[in-house]
């Protein structure tokens, strides 16, 4: 290939990267450094945002919510979505029927999806769950304004949201391993657990870590869903580390983007470091391939 | 066979599994349609094709206005271009778009509360000089004056008032009958009410209000201090009240309603509020005039037509009423493009004698002598209210200081703070824009 082919195709990619997240990234950290109204100038204030972010008790506990609900869930997106897959990878012709059910509540916008599942457990809207509850314990829970009920339906509803790209990429893994070595297995006398732990689960392993990869940088986001599903969570604990930001940089008091960008540029960095078991794993599978 | 069979189980078994949490809840009702007469728009188009975008939040009594601005006004050369927001949205979008040297909206939406700060910072356009030019073309002299001057900062007006939103009582008609109970004129009389309702069996928790902890619970707050006959700040002196008694009473007088409301209503917007009465599962609530009419409407509620309305009720005897009122118009931000004299047409157009009697019911428009017991059914309640609610106080620093002391107002009213404790954060806070805005 010509170095202008090259640079040809390369560069609308590079145009459209730096546009969208060199820039943006630049003016974050830059920022972060600043006091910033809309439409002024920044002023230089040094490490005073991080300083605040720091000290902010209410930051610690968004990264602590943050960060539970983000391994929680993803165990459980790793757990359910592989039982999952393996079920739907037992079927027939109604495969793909399955499959197109299940990717429903995956299409919905999550703001949407998070407003028809909090009318599940909100008795002014029915309140479904809520009812069922009820029924069965004799006790009412306060789905919005206890701690951890809140937090449980929020966890739901992650899960809930995302399952079906975890089943779907998960479901795509199992379908590679060779049907030889699953008959190996079986000749050797492994039953189900056994030839899922110790033949499926290590062939797959790239995969695995990809949904994890791709969850854990999700549920570190999660922002939207909280909107509807915690509109008392800055008093609950329950504010995500997305949700903070936005509060602090558009909302609580206005806008202060100084601070607000200080908190995305440590947020970065917690994902990186949450990250970084994957990335080494992957990494390394690409070095070994 | 075995196969298939095992198939069709797994799948049957499957598809109801995801069924279930994919989710079956009920929805609620939205209103359809959103009002909007079809007027007479004869504005002068500038040469060329002009687009405006209007930036409004849809309620139904906003939405009337808007729709007869954007359905009636675009013609030949000119569109009138307005997406669906939420109040939130709004707010957000209009600091935005008021930022910068140019913004994306050439009409927007605000409010009695937002313009001082607007206002002093240069970012809405001065109306004096356009409304003197218009003011016969549009009949402009029968908007109401006080909206007006609500709609100024000092002295000079920065908005069109389209309608006035204030506090008003719902309560069930019905139910009062059958228990001998009159419409509460104080927070006593509301909790006597509100007691006998519940000792009656026929709700738990007969008081709605919203108290959203992350937005209306201030409203509620100044609504009570307003009440007692105290404002955020001592504007001659230009310092808090947050440390003096008064501001712990409101917050006393507030946490005295909670053992007559849902255990989850520092959860409940209003939308929230209107829900709990479409219900039946409260028999009081306290909103905004513009939520009233929804809850007539029998396509909404089997209780539409047992809903009575009044003012609402003064914290103490002999205050002014638990109030805020509230008064929407329409600004021409300073950043805009398009002609001036073109927008303020638009917005004239709007808030004409035609367009407002068309918003009635759901709207209080700031026409004189549109709204009438005739024609709204809680015209009475409203024009009580609107001439008992405190005083407003159009300062710059207002929304500021507001928009600060919102967590610490919820976080007494969710429990998780002392008032003591909260009053003290309030002064700090408060003191502190005071000392910023100077």
């Amino acid at each position: 290939m010509r170095r202008r082919e090259f640079y040809g195709l390369v560069g609308p990619s590079v145009a459209v990267m730096v546009g969208l997240l060199v820039v943006p990234l630049y003016l974050t950290v830059k920022w972060s450094f600043q006091e910033v109204d809309y439409g002024s100038p920044g002023q230089f204030v040094g490490l005073d945002n991080y300083a605040q972010a720091f000290t902010d008790p209410r930051f610690g506990r968004a990264l602590v919510f943050t960060a539970g609900l983000t391994v929680v869930v993803t165990a459980v997106l790793l757990g359910a979505g592989y039982v999952l897959a393996a079920a739907v990878n037992r079927l027939g012709r109604m495969r793909p029927v399955v499959l197109g059910i299940l990717l429903i509540s995956y299409v919905i916008p999550n703001v949407v999806g998070a407003t028809m599942f909090s009318w599940l457990f909100d008795q002014n809207f029915g309140g479904v769950v809520n009812l069922a509850f009820s029924w069965l314990t004799g006790e009412e829970v306060l789905w919005y304004v206890e701690t951890w009920p809140n937090r449980i339906m929020v966890a739901l509803n992650v899960i809930w949201s995302m399952l079906p790209f975890a089943t779907l990429i998960l479901l795509a893994g199992l379908q590679g391993v060779p049907r030889d070595v699953l008959e190996a297995a079986q000749l050797d006398g492994a039953g189900p657990i056994r030839t899922h732990w110790s033949i499926i689960v290590p062939s797959i392993r790239g995969v695995i870590g990809f949904v994890g990869l791709i969850s854990i940088m999700d549920i570190l986001r999660v922002f939207d869903n909280l909107v509807p599903l915690s509109p008392q969570a800055v008093q609950l604990g329950n504010e995500s580390v997305m949700l903070y930001i936005f509060n602090i940089a558009f909302r609580d008091g206005g806008q202060d983007l100084g601070l607000g960008s200080a908190l995305s540029v440590l947020t970065i960095v917690v994902i990186l470091v949450m990250l970084y078991p994957f990335l080494r794993d992957v990494v390394r599978e690409a070095r070994q391939a | 066979m075995f196969v298939r069979n095992a198939s069709w189980k797994w799948a049957v078994g499957l598809t109801a599994a995801m069924t279930v949490v994919s989710g079956c809840g009920a929805g609620s009702r939205v209103a359809e349609g959103g009002g909007g007469e079809q007027v007479s728009c004869e504005v002068e188009v500038p040469e060329g094709d002009t687009t405006v975008n209007v930036l409004a939040y849809n309620s139904s009594a906003i939405d009337p206005f808007t729709n007869t601005m954007v359905s009636s006004c675009t013609q030949d050369g000119l569109t009138v271009k307005h997406d669906p927001i939420d109040f939130a949205g709004q707010v957000q979008r209009t600091q935005a778009t008021l930022a910068g040297d140019t913004g994306t909206f050439d009409i927007v939406e605000t409010y009695g509360f937002v313009i001082p700060t607007y206002a002093a910072e240069g970012k809405l356009m001065p109306l004096d000089d356009l409304f003197a030019k218009y003011e016969e073309q549009y009949d402009l002299d029968g908007l109401n004056q006080q909206m007006l001057d609500t709609m100024s900062y000092e002295g000079t007006l920065y908005a069109l008032p389209m309608q006035a939103q204030v506090f008003t009582m719902a309560y069930r008609e019905d139910i009062f009958e059958d228990l001998g109970l009159e419409a509460p004129t104080t927070f006593a009389e509301l909790r006597e009410a509100a007691e006998t309702i519940q000792q009656a069996g026929v709700m738990e928790h007969p008081v709605a209000l919203p108290w959203l902890a992350s937005s209306d619970i201030v409203t509620a707050y100044d609504a009570a201090l307003g009440s007692l006959g105290t404002d955020f700040v001592d504007h001659e002196a230009r310092r808090a009240n947050f440390d003096t008694p008064v501001a712990a009473q409101a917050f006393e007088e507030l946490e005295s309603l909670l053992p007559y409301m849902d255990p989850q209503v520092t959860t409940f917007d209003q939308p929230a509020v209107q829900q709990q009465m479409y219900n039946g599962d409260a028999a009081i609530s306290i909103m905004f005039s513009g939520r009233m009419t929804d809850l007539t409407d029998p396509d909404n509620s089997q209780y539409a037509d047992r809903i009575g309305f009044a003012a609402p009720p003064a914290v103490e005897e002999g205050g002014k009423q638990y109030s805020a009122l509230s008064v929407d118009g329409w600004s021409i931000p300073a950043n805009t493009e398009v002609d001036p004299d073109l927008l303020f047409q638009l917005m004239a157009v709007s808030v004409g004698q035609e367009a407002s009697e068309a918003a009635v019911p759901a709207a209080y428009p700031a026409r004189e002598g549109v709204v009438t017991s005739e024609n709204s059914p809680y015209a009475d309640a409203a024009n009580d209210a609107i001439s008992n609610a405190p005083a407003t106080e159009p300062y710059p620093y207002t929304s500021l200081i507001s928009n600060e002391i919102t967590p610490m107002v919820a976080g007494v009213l969710t429990g998780n703070t002392e008032p003591q404790e909260a009053t003290r954060r309030m002064q700090d806070a408060a003191e502190r824009i005071l000392q910023d805005t100077r």
